[in-house]
């Protein structure tokens, strides 16, 4: 039988795209007919033909009900497949969320490993890109000093999906005593770290933005040491670019240090 | 000599970063240690790389020497001292404040240090102890450390920096013994060997005493216990520790798990006794039993040659065997136990992330069967985490050095790194990959291709069926992939497509394997040639990052062999 696709529309956020997969999850609509489409501010729509559209509010309860039912019934790994397919910013991710965690709720914990799934392979491929980027996050990110007594470290790094919290929680580990912030301007947030361990993400206004921007174009000593370090640790008889070019992709290097006039 | 007397800073960190570039190790894997209050930083089992140069490698570590005088004289080092080189050396607060402030930025992910020797290995190595003390006490530094040992250092000096270091690293420089007397005149193989010696037993008695401080054990290890084969080097520690806790009888703490300051009587008590059976039966007990057992497994692999081989064969056996004997002999070098318990931070434990070493290849003409050899011998017996090759550059034009041609032997290297990949990790043998009728590794395909080529009565191997450690023989599947299939396949069968989301290399699987009784195409065939033909057509990569513009379409088969 042929039934019309039921498109959820949500907000284009992590809490959006979960409120929308526990409105498609109690609807008891087939999973076949289920699609749901993060709505993009200022971009056009596609409508299709013969589709009803269900507008999904966001909603921090429905959020936690999903994800309290995958840990439950599915597993701790599946959760964390889950949450980083939504912070990740494939068009995408909310069909594989809900995709992946109906099968989940049938397989169990096996689903994690049952790459032979088309939609499960997705969600795996989502998962690796956002892991990856965190690790590129966590490995290219540049610290400057940009105030002293009390030191203020500033980095600004510009990833894809919105791994800035997953990043930030390792260095909050790594440098418990200092006060920093990580901008991540592609988003518009950033995390904030106390002398006392403490740290919060917060969205932040264009003011903010401005301040961070030219709180970052300061140019400390140490930016010259790491730069001759950089220059003199290569050896000339080994140059190869493109294998550079392959663990450090260009699109990192804006806010490297090294690679700064 | 050109000294700078008044350099700045940078002009130090440029010379001695320039004279540190050719050590090849700037992992900084291996230890797993969460930060604290107080401290500044922590470390990552996986290793953090930070940068990439613009020859490629890896940046992790801030690697430099602490000076770049020194007194003696290896034919293949830039620093050697009559080389006409600026010359610099650190203060100890200078390497700690680039450290520290590098660090805080991101930059790197700890300190490498190594050194020229000044006056004495044991003047150079205090200098180091000295810094690296500072790092940790003074600065608080809880990042990673990996920290070099001097030839020929006292033992009391490698234990001081082994409490400070995550990792430390002895260069074999090179792999015969031999090509070390005539390239580095100042070094023998038991100044190399002695400290590595102390290390690995040090390491050991660590993790017995302490636990095992966020490090872990080597891949070979793991993949040796995976496949149900023994470690000489594992069983001769043991055995070592056997003897040497024999005396202390009441079993209670034996198998507990003790605590920090039970450690510090019982290592006491253990340097004892140590010392007691060092002089009592030292000749005998070190290297009885155990070590007769290693050689015996080393003269088999050595035979192995003689049977099959003519005149020309036996030139290179006896050079294959002094680097055999070269390495029994640091099998009965005394170890010593740790001393230093009560008077060192033993919060880390003893160098958590092991200890690797390098090898120059290309300088001294040895083969690449000797290399794996050696390379197989020093995971075995000196529970090496890594060893690396390092391609041969003639940075001082010397006489006696092999002049190059265009580019350092980088083919050659990569081929080692495959094969070192496939003892560590999939369970290959060295005489497996090479023998002493084929000293040398295909130029043209990977180490675990051309095994496949030669054993093709192994297969095609059904996905859905074989084990692990047979789907790791397969070419184009790797560790990860393995591992994949054996979990996806309980929920169903696999065919190409899901392999292909697995991670799979099809184009060089695809003549190996089967899912569900068939091959990829019905027109592939198991045979030699035509893999071999197909390998090296479809594979444009073959040569990537070698910058070497090579037609393939040019080779007959004759090149191949």
């Amino acid at each position: 039988m042929d039934k019309p696709v039921r498109v959820y529309q949500c907000d284009n956020t992590a809490e959006g795209i979960l409120s929308a997969v526990y409105e498609a999850g109690i609807s008891g609509y087939g999973h076949k007919y289920i699609r749901i489409e993060p709505q993009v501010k200022g971009e056009a729509q596609n409508i299709a033909l013969f589709s009803e559209y269900i507008s999904v509010e966001s909603d921090g309860k429905k959020v936690e009900s999903v994800i309290d039912a995958v840990r439950r019934k599915i597993s701790y790994r599946a959760y964390t497949y889950i949450m980083r397919a939504a912070i990740s910013a494939f068009a995408d991710r909310g069909d594989a969320i809900y995709q992946f965690a109906a099968y989940g709720f049938s397989m169990g914990d096996k689903v994690c490993s049952a790459l032979q799934i088309p939609w499960v392979k997705r969600i795996f491929e989502i998962d690796r890109a956002v892991a990856n980027e965190t690790n590129h996050m966590i490995e290219f990110l540049r610290f400057q000093e940009v105030q002293r007594e009390p030191s203020l470290l500033l980095a600004v790094f510009e990833p894809k999906h919105q791994v800035t919290a997953l990043a930030a929680e390792h260095f909050a580990d790594r440098f418990p005593d200092e006060w920093f912030i990580i901008y991540d301007k592609a988003h518009g947030e950033a995390a904030f770290h106390n002398a006392d361990g403490r740290w919060e993400m917060r969205l932040l206004t264009r003011q903010e933005q401005s301040r961070l921007e030219t709180l970052s174009e300061q140019r400390e000593d140490y930016v010259d040491l790491w730069k001759a370090f950089f220059e003199n640790i290569a050896i000339e008889e080994r140059r190869n670019g493109g294998l550079q070019r392959n663990l450090l992709p260009l699109y990192y290097r804006k806010h490297m240090t090294e690679f700064k006039e | 000599m050109v000294f700078q007397e008044n350099a700045t800073l940078k002009q130090k960190l440029e010379i001695l970063s320039d004279a540190a570039k050719y050590d090849v190790a700037c992992t900084s894997s291996g230890v797993e240690r969460k930060g604290g209050k107080g401290q500044v930083g922590n470390t990552a089992a996986a290793g953090i790389c930070h940068s990439f140069g613009a020859d490629g490698r890896c940046i992790s570590l801030l690697k430099i020497l602490f000076t770049n005088e020194c007194i003696y004289n290896c034919k293949y080092c830039i620093n050697r001292c009559t080389n006409d080189v600026p010359r610099a050396t650190f203060t100890p607060e200078e390497v700690c404040t680039l450290t520290m402030e590098f660090y805080r930025r991101n930059y790197i992910e700890g300190l490498f240090l190594s050194s020229g020797i000044v006056r004495s290995p044991d003047y150079t190595m205090e200098l180091i102890c000295r810094t690296l003390g500072d790092l940790r006490g003074k600065y608080h530094f809880n990042g990673y450390i990996h920290c070099k040992a001097i030839p020929g250092v006292s033992p009391e000096l490698v234990e001081e920096a082994g409490w400070y270091a995550d990792r430390m690293s002895i260069n074999l420089e090179l792999p015969t013994e031999k090509g070390l007397q005539e390239m580095a005149p100042n070094k023998s193989r038991r100044m190399i060997l002695t400290p590595m010696r102390q290390i690995q037993m040090g390491v050991a008695e660590s993790r017995e005493y302490l636990g095992m401080k966020g490090g872990n054990q080597s891949a070979y290890w793991y993949t040796q216990k995976r496949m149900g084969r023994s470690l000489p080097g594992a069983e001769a520690a043991a055995a070592q520790r056997n003897r040497l806790s024999c005396g202390q009888g009441d079993g209670d703490c034996a198998g507990q798990k003790m605590t920090p300051g039970s450690a510090v009587s019982v290592g006491r008590d253990r340097q004892e006794e140590a010392s007691f059976v060092g002089c009592g039966r030292k000749g005998k007990a070190s290297s009885g039993s155990c070590d007769r057992q290693e050689e015996a497994s080393f003269v088999g692999c050595g035979r192995k040659g003689r049977t099959s081989s003519g005149s020309c064969d036996r030139q290179e056996e006896a050079s294959f065997g002094r680097d055999v004997t070269g390495i029994q002999r640091g099998l009965s070098l005394p170890s010593t136990s740790l001393t230093q318990w009560d008077k060192r931070d033993t919060s880390r434990g003893f160098v958590p992330g092991g200890q690797s070493t390098q090898m120059i290849v290309g300088a001294a003409g040895e083969s690449d069967y000797e290399i794996m050899a050696v390379t197989e011998a020093l995971y075995q017996r000196f529970d090496l985490k890594r060893v690396f090759y390092s391609a041969f550059i003639n940075v001082n034009q010397d006489n006696d050095l092999p002049a190059l041609q265009g580019q350092p032997p980088l083919r050659r290297e990569h081929r080692l790194y495959q094969a070192d990949f496939l003892l560590r990790f999939y369970g290959f043998r060295a005489e497996e990959l090479l023998s002493a009728e084929k000293p040398f590794f295909n130029t043209y395909l990977d180490p675990k291709c051309d095994w496949a080529l030669r054993h093709l009565e192994q297969f095609p191997v059904e996905i859905n069926t074989a084990d692990y450690n047979t789907l790791l023989r397969v070419p184009g599947i790797g560790e990860k992939s393995a591992r994949r299939i054996v979990r996806a396949r309980r929920t169903g069968s696999l065919d190409y497509h899901a392999l292909k989301a697995i991670g799979v290399v099809l184009k060089r699987a695809i003549y190996f394997i089967t899912c569900n009784g068939k091959m990829m195409y019905h027109f592939l065939k198991i045979d030699e040639d035509y893999i071999t033909r197909n390998l090296l057509e479809n594979d444009a990569d073959v040569m990537k990052g070698f910058g070497e513009k090579v037609t393939y379409k040019q080779l007959s088969l004759f090149d191949l062999s």
